[in-house]
């Protein structure tokens, strides 16, 4: 008998439907497929899609006392619109991550490029030492950075004891420089390894054969290197800009004033503001955002590699 | 005094993480009457199925309160999956001691001398950053035995309906307490006190004497001194800085909940904020940056200037002549405390005269057993900016007011938006 039988067979055969279900699921290859997704799929659905529609959904209510009012009312997205604070701050979040993510595909690329071009044994042991100060906490890197930054801290003692400066310079700490150096250091390594994979899958006889054809290296680099090294280049910009985006962490104890991200804010909705429906708002705004960057970076970046091949 | 190392100060954050409990000991202050009227009573725990009816009922309502959203939350994740497990208490208790939920620094032996005597184990302790955390995290369901709010919150943490009256005739220690700490505003209903005070003391200015220059009388002026542009710190929660913003714009704090004490408070707040190097809420990093000389002057609770003097920074805690802001804090026993006699203990051993002395001279906060302040000279006691008749003090210092919840959504929204510039 056929599964493509309509609904009435199911008393012609006389089968429960359970299991006619279970012969399905043995028989379809769809179903077979979703059985093994499964545990992926749970995580997703419990892990990612049900805690991003409750921020959704919550966005839409309003903060009473403790508790809320479940109306739906878009209130918040209009004060998220009217009050400058937030478009500016999430402007200054973008503007802030944009700079540390191009500094740390700058600085990484060269790294990248050297485990995979001119480390020919023990290439585990580069990429464990570049992995390695992930091995202490995010906070702790935060806080080295604080330490060389600081207002008696090394480089500022440095500068002094070497005559250069009479007075500790003030703009180190405290200021958006600082968030964007301690995060372009802070995730360096989510950039080497992306760049590193690609530059890895290059086939070296393509440069071989570029040579044999009069190309020199800095042509070499340009028409072959890096047009087959974007992809490792675009995820370690997409894996950098993404998170420090959101950082709290790192603008909280380095930022001062003028470096407070969107981030801070957010957690001040959910803690001190005592303003949970706000928080989701803005949580959302800034995850549609990066989207819509991240989308619109990828839509340029290949555009761009199918002008380059 | 080096024995007691930094990060155990009451408060100053949590040593475990000292960059995530960034509210740290400020919240404290922060407490707000609150608009209860979403409360409601606490039910029994543990029943997610009657939370989930509840739910239902409050979203055909358009009403759902904080704690009801989370244990149902609580309910649809973890909760139902280990429901035979669960037994929602704070900690598998080590030896079955009682629970002691309190701000970082309050986790000390020295706090217990009495009930370790008497039990031969410290209390658990579970650590929160900030106190409003720790209410929405009873709020949610989490059971401690006892817990450590302070005054601005009193009313609203009673409210909550979480809280059971303090029996003190349980407490030998009782007798020595101050009246003026437990006679706060909404502390007492129908007779019966919910908060026994511990600790207190005051918000004011720590300033460097080497470098600052006072021109006449200590003032909170200091704060808004155009001289230390960029080398002034502040506390970053209005419920320090707002509140001292209002004795500096002249606003009395019983008025301070009316537009106009908002606007000219919001302008005393703007015009500090170019002035202001760092805004924390970190008292370490703000003790640190005195040290060093980065700052010169910073808006500081009484243990700043303690720490500093005692590592001979030569530091003030200004006595300001419009006054400083004064803070009690205390302890709460939840209502459904599972180890309610090692909950009394817990408290007597707070406000024995052990533990006021360690606070004294250690921290350099007030204590509520009179008696504490017998051991020290009236100098000592002078120099940390307490007395022996710590009445007067109380009696001259501002207090906060409890204030309602909107009150402070909207003085934390506009303070927010005023340390970021706008």
């Amino acid at each position: 008998m056929s599964i493509t039988n309509g609904p009435m067979s199911d008393d012609a055969t006389g089968l429960p439907k359970t299991s006619r279900l279970g012969a399905l699921l043995q028989r379809s290859e769809a179903a077979r497929g979703f059985s093994l997704l499964s545990p992926t799929l749970f995580i997703m659905t419990v892990g990612i899609l049900v805690p991003i529609g409750i921020l959704v959904v919550m966005s839409f209510w309003t903060q009473v006392g403790f508790g809320f009012d479940t109306t739906a009312t878009t209130a918040n997205y209009q004060m998220a619109a009217e009050r400058p604070i937030y478009g500016a701050l999430l402007r200054r979040s973008l503007w802030m991550s944009g700079m540390a993510t191009m500094a740390t595909v700058i600085l990484s690329y060269p790294m990248a490029y050297f485990v995979a071009f001119h480390v020919h044994r023990n290439k585990m042991m580069w990429i464990v030492l570049i992995t390695l100060p992930f091995w202490t906490s995010y906070l702790l890197r935060v806080f080295a950075w604080k330490v060389v930054l600081g207002y008696q801290g090394v480089i500022n003692s440095a500068l002094m004891n070497l005559g250069l400066i009479e007075a500790p310079l003030e703009f180190l700490l405290y200021s958006q420089s600082a968030v964007v150096i301690t995060l372009a250091h802070a995730w360096a390594a989510f950039a080497i390894l992306p760049m590193y994979v690609s530059l890895e899958k290059i086939d070296k006889s393509l440069l071989e054969a570029a040579t044999d054809l009069g190309d020199g290296p800095i042509a070499r680099f340009l028409r072959i290197t890096l047009p087959l090294s974007l992809p490792g280049v675009i995820s370690a910009s997409l894996l950098i800009f993404i998170p420090t985006t959101g950082d709290y962490i790192t603008p909280t104890l380095l930022g001062g004033p003028d470096g407070a991200m969107i981030g801070n804010l957010i957690q001040k909705q959910f803690g001190a503001v005592n303003n949970w429906p706000m928080g989701a708002t803005l949580s959302i705004i800034l995850m549609l955002s990066i989207g819509a960057i991240a989308l619109s970076f990828m839509l340029i970046a290949n555009f761009v590699r199918k002008r380059i091949s | 005094m080096n024995e007691h190392s930094i990060d155990r100060r009451p408060n100053c954050t949590h040593n475990s993480n000292p960059g995530v409990n960034k509210k740290s000991g400020l919240d404290r202050f922060f407490e707000a009457h609150g608009d209860n009227a979403s409360l409601g009573g606490v039910r029994h725990q543990g029943d997610c199925r009657m939370d989930v009816i509840d739910q239902l009922g409050s979203l055909k309502e358009g009403k759902l309160s904080r704690r009801k959203f989370t244990t149902s939350l609580m309910a649809a994740g973890i909760g139902v999956m280990t429901t035979p497990l669960a037994t929602r208490k704070a900690t598998a208790a080590a030896a079955d001691q009682g629970t002691f939920f309190t701000w970082g620094g309050y986790d000390i032996p020295e706090l217990f001398v009495p009930y370790k005597e008497k039990h031969g184990e410290l209390p658990n302790f579970a650590i929160f950053g900030g106190a409003e955390e720790a209410l929405t995290k009873m709020l949610g369901g989490y059971v401690v035995d006892v817990s450590h709010p302070c005054n601005a919150g009193i009313p609203r943490w009673i409210a909550s309906g979480l809280f059971q009256p303090i029996d003190t005739s349980r407490l030998s220690n009782w007798a020595d307490v101050m009246p003026e700490l437990y006679d706060l505003k909404g502390n007492i209903v129908d007779g019966r006190p919910y908060l026994a005070p511990f600790d207190w003391g005051q918000t004011s200015i720590t300033y460097r004497t080497d470098m600052f220059e006072v021109e006449g009388e200590e003032s909170w002026d200091m704060l808004w001194d155009e001289r230390y542009k960029g080398r002034l710190g502040s506390l970053a929660s209005g419920g320090d800085a707002w509140w001292c913003g209002a004795i500096k714009a002249g606003v009395p704090l019983t008025e301070i909940d009316t537009p106009d004490a908002f606007e000219k408070i919001a302008a005393v707040m703007r015009a500090q904020r170019p002035l202001i190097r760092l805004y924390t809420d970190d008292t370490t990093t703000l003790e640190q940056a005195l040290a060093s000389g980065e700052l010169i002057a910073a808006m500081t609770w009484n243990s700043s200037a303690t720490l500093l003097q005692a590592d001979g920074v030569p530091v003030r805690f200004a006595k300001p002549k419009e006054g400083a802001l004064t803070w009690v804090c205390g302890l709460m026993i939840h209502k459904d405390a599972p180890n309610l006699d090692l909950a009394y203990d817990i408290i007597d051993s707070l406000l024995s005269v052990e533990s006021g002395k360690f606070m004294i001279s250690d921290y350099g906060y007030g204590h509520s057993n009179i008696k504490a302040f017998d051991a020290f000279d009236d100098e000592t006691l002078q120099g940390l900016g307490l007395s022996k008749t710590p009445a007067d003090i109380l009696a001259g210092g501002h207090f906060q007011i409890p204030q309602s919840q909107q009150w402070e959504t909207k003085m934390n929204t506009l303070f927010e938006e005023i340390k970021s510039g706008f």
